[in-house]
């Protein structure tokens, strides 16, 4: 037996029913692609058409198609290996000039949200430089356009696709009857339309399930169970934090929301404080601390059985600790460090420690804050040049680093400077390496004002002053020092205009 | 019906130059030569292989299609020492093919041929340069250039009447001049395309080092590989898609 929606998928983006705007979007998008180049993200709920958009598109076009999705294991190789190989080169029939398009194909990655950190290692950032680098058109598609990267979601144009409203399902639904040769009943169309709120997949599945093999389709044959559906975080944390009267109850609902239970820690710790007092704060916290044991647990051990003794202290726990039920409307927030931060974060954090050479926690603790505090705001500018060259900041970590906003035209010429500045560096220490000994004597003294500077001003310069000899850092230290004694050596041979040093500013 | 004894040696060089684009196959057993074509997922890499029946000690077969799991066959025709001789026979019932190498009996499962993706059709392509160089002279270019980058440039010059392998890196930069004298035939033209180091590499993999290579070249076309194994009784052409050219 076929399924139904794959037989009935539409053949041309013409044919898709519902989201016209968003269709309307993608044909725009493949039109104008060889004058911006960009990716596409389609994202909305599950079963509104975003493959068949893409399929369709394609057919369209008259591009051909390589499709990778979860069922595939999509580590960096494979990604590499398909969609990478597929995106740089022509294809074969387009390229021997068989037909109009001029080799193009459309690369599709299915479920690119979906792409989990362990089984699918190095999978993530494999998708960034794949959509900064194709050659072909690429269509990306999720379920949870914020659960991407922000890197992946920068790179890209996104159209989103809205539910399906039952208004447009019926007709799809009566059309596929008429091409199978059912009767129907008007009402039962209605009913299995209503029932799939915004799934057309969803639909026409069960459509096949109530009506394959019948010559008429009633309403009786409709009334079946409904389809399990999975709970929103927000419910959950109502019930558990609110609403529940039982724990029982309150573990029954964790079995129905789709997230792990390290991920509902965290949310569940946020955002007790906004409706517990102090004792029920005090119990819950124990039985926060539990869950928080067993995960602990589950992370050495690897032994994912534990995760349901984080789940019952988590939910049961944390409901029992309440006297009574709460009631009015809580603004439930995201869990902090979910997301947010931590990427941007992580990346400044990683740079710094591998320019200066040691450990991630010293460049957390000991050398982010001096950062944080000299550059607050980007202000001395040239000094936030001169940290956004010597770690090679993007603008999100120079905002993150200063609390500037990200899309400032502040930051983004402070991105821009300290690209310039790098280059020039880079010329100039070639430039020195060739031309003999005078110059490089010359560096070396300016290298020893430099540190002998920073190594006086403060511990978070060491990093700047980094005495390993690697290329730029040693570099930095030859600019900081330089323009100490620029007056004295105004023959310097590096001209160095534009370029302050870090004295001037201590 | 196929029944067929060839030398170990032939099978896997067969194989080799066909696994290295995909994992699973059809293998065409028509009643004079066995013919493999295959194109990679990605659509850029192409394979056409043909093996006479000349090839095989001895080849009987009238023309069905069979869809095999490349890596398992590559393993088992792996057991055999190069001289040993591999017997092949599809039991047409179970729909299973039985290998037997040295007293050691193998029965593979088969793919359904239709499950496999569909074979090419080859686009008739006119290129208007064609040389004909060693096959280690092109594995010295592709080795090369693969210290530097993930691409190559293939080119003929047609004033200087030479073939140039180069390669740019981010820093470094390969560059492989072979002259007329250096190469067993040109025709010179214009031809100059960029191609993936990724596929070329493969398929240097099943290059023999002292085959004559055939290749054929355009500008921004697909290049066209062709080489002789098995005694001048088996043929492969590789077909490879170009790069498409970013700035």
């Amino acid at each position: 037996m076929t399924d139904w929606t794959e037989t009935y998928r539409p053949s041309s983006l013409s044919e898709l029913r519902g989201n016209d705007k968003a269709v309307k979007g993608v044909r725009e998008w493949a039109d104008t692609w060889d004058d911006h180049r960009e990716a596409l993200v389609l994202h909305g709920s599950p079963g509104v058409g975003k493959t068949s958009a893409a399929h369709a598109l394609a057919a369209d076009k008259g591009w051909e198609t390589v499709e990778l999705n979860a069922s595939d294991q999509r580590t960096a190789d494979v990604i590499e290996r398909y969609a990478g190989r597929a995106a740089n080169n022509a294809t074969l029939g387009g390229s021997a000039g068989g037909d109009d398009t001029g080799g193009r194909q459309l690369v599709i990655l299915d479920e690119a949200d979906n792409i989990h950190g362990n089984y699918d290692r190095g999978g993530k950032s494999a998708v960034t430089s794949l959509v900064k680098s194709a050659g072909q058109p690429v269509i990306l598609i999720a379920n949870e356009y914020y659960e991407m990267s922000r890197g992946l979601r920068n790179a890209t144009q996104d159209i989103e696709f809205r539910d399906v409203g039952a208004r447009s399902i019926v007709p799809v639904l009566r059309d596929i009857c008429r091409k199978e040769g059912i009767e129907f009943d008007a009402d039962a169309l209605e009913r299995i339309a209503e029932r799939n709120a915004g799934d057309l997949r969803g639909a026409v599945n069960d459509l096949q399930a109530v009506a394959d093999g019948k010559d008429h389709l009633m309403l009786e044959d409709v009334v079946t169970g409904d389809r399990d559906r999975s709970m929103g975080v927000f419910p959950f944390l109502d019930l558990v934090l609110k609403e529940s009267t039982s724990a029982q109850e309150a573990l029954q609902s964790s079995y129905e929301v789709d997230e792990t239970p390290d991920d509902l820690t965290t949310w569940i710790e946020d955002n007790m404080l906004k409706v517990y007092d102090t004792e029920e704060a005090v119990r819950a916290y124990d039985h926060l601390a539990d869950a928080d044991v067993w995960l602990g647990r589950v992370w050495a051990s690897q032994n994912y059985s534990y995760w349901r003794y984080a789940g019952d202290n988590l939910s049961a726990g944390v409901a029992a600790a309440r006297d009574g039920t709460k009631g009015g409307w809580t603004r439930w927030g995201r869990p902090q460090f979910y997301h947010s931060t931590s990427d941007t974060s992580d990346e400044v954090v990683r740079a710094i420690a591998e320019r200066g050479g040691f450990s991630m926690d010293t460049a957390r603790r000991a050398v982010l804050p001096y950062l944080q505090a000299m550059t607050h705001h980007c202000k001395p500018r040239a000094l936030t040049v001169e940290m956004a060259a010597a770690y090679e900041f993007e603008a999100e970590h120079v905002s993150f680093v200063t609390g500037s906003g990200e899309t400032t035209n502040k930051v983004e010429s402070i991105v821009e400077d300290a690209e310039d500045l790098r280059a020039e560096r880079m010329e100039e220490h070639s430039g020195g390496a060739f031309a003999g000994v005078a110059l490089s004597a010359e560096t070396g003294e300016h290298g020893d004002a430099g540190s002998d500077d920073a190594g006086d001003s403060e511990d978070g310069q060491t990093s700047l002053a980094d005495p390993d000899g690697s290329a730029e850092s040693g570099e930095s230290a030859g600019d900081a020092g330089h323009d100490a004694v620029r007056d004295a050596d105004p023959d310097a041979a590096e001209d160095d205009d534009g370029q302050s040093g870090l004295s001037d500013f201590m | 019906m196929f029944k067929a004894i060839v030398s170990a040696s032939t099978l896997r060089d067969a194989l080799d130059s066909v696994s290295v684009l995909v994992d699973e196959c059809k293998i065409r057993l028509n009643e004079d030569e066995l013919a493999i074509r295959a194109v990679d997922p990605a659509n850029v890499g192409m394979v056409d292989l043909t093996l006479e029946a000349a090839a095989f000690e001895s080849y009987e077969a009238d023309g069905g299609v069979i869809g095999v799991n490349l890596n398992r066959l590559e393993d088992i025709a792996g057991m055999a020492n190069s001289g040993d001789l591999v017997q092949l026979e599809l039991d047409e019932e179970t729909r299973k093919l039985h290998i037997q190498i040295d007293g050691l009996s193998y029965t593979l499962a088969l793919i359904d041929p239709d499950s496999i993706r569909q074979e090419p059709d080859i686009p008739d392509l006119d290129l208007p340069a064609e040389i004909v160089v060693e096959g280690a002279q092109i594995g010295r270019g592709i080795t090369a250039a693969d210290m530097v980058s993930d691409h190559i440039r293939l080119r003929v010059d047609e004033a200087e009447e030479a073939f140039f392998i180069e390669a740019e890196g981010d820093t470094d930069d390969v560059d492989l001049r072979l002259d007329r004298e250096d190469l067993i035939d040109l025709q010179a033209g214009p031809a100059e395309s960029l191609f993936s180091l990724d596929y070329l590499k493969d398929m240097n993999k099943a290059i023999p080092k002292d085959a004559e290579v055939r290749v054929e070249l355009g500008e921004e076309f697909p290049v066209k590989l062709h080489y002789e194994f098995g005694e001048g009784m088996g043929q492969v052409t590789y077909m490879l898609a170009p790069r498409i050219q970013s700035d």
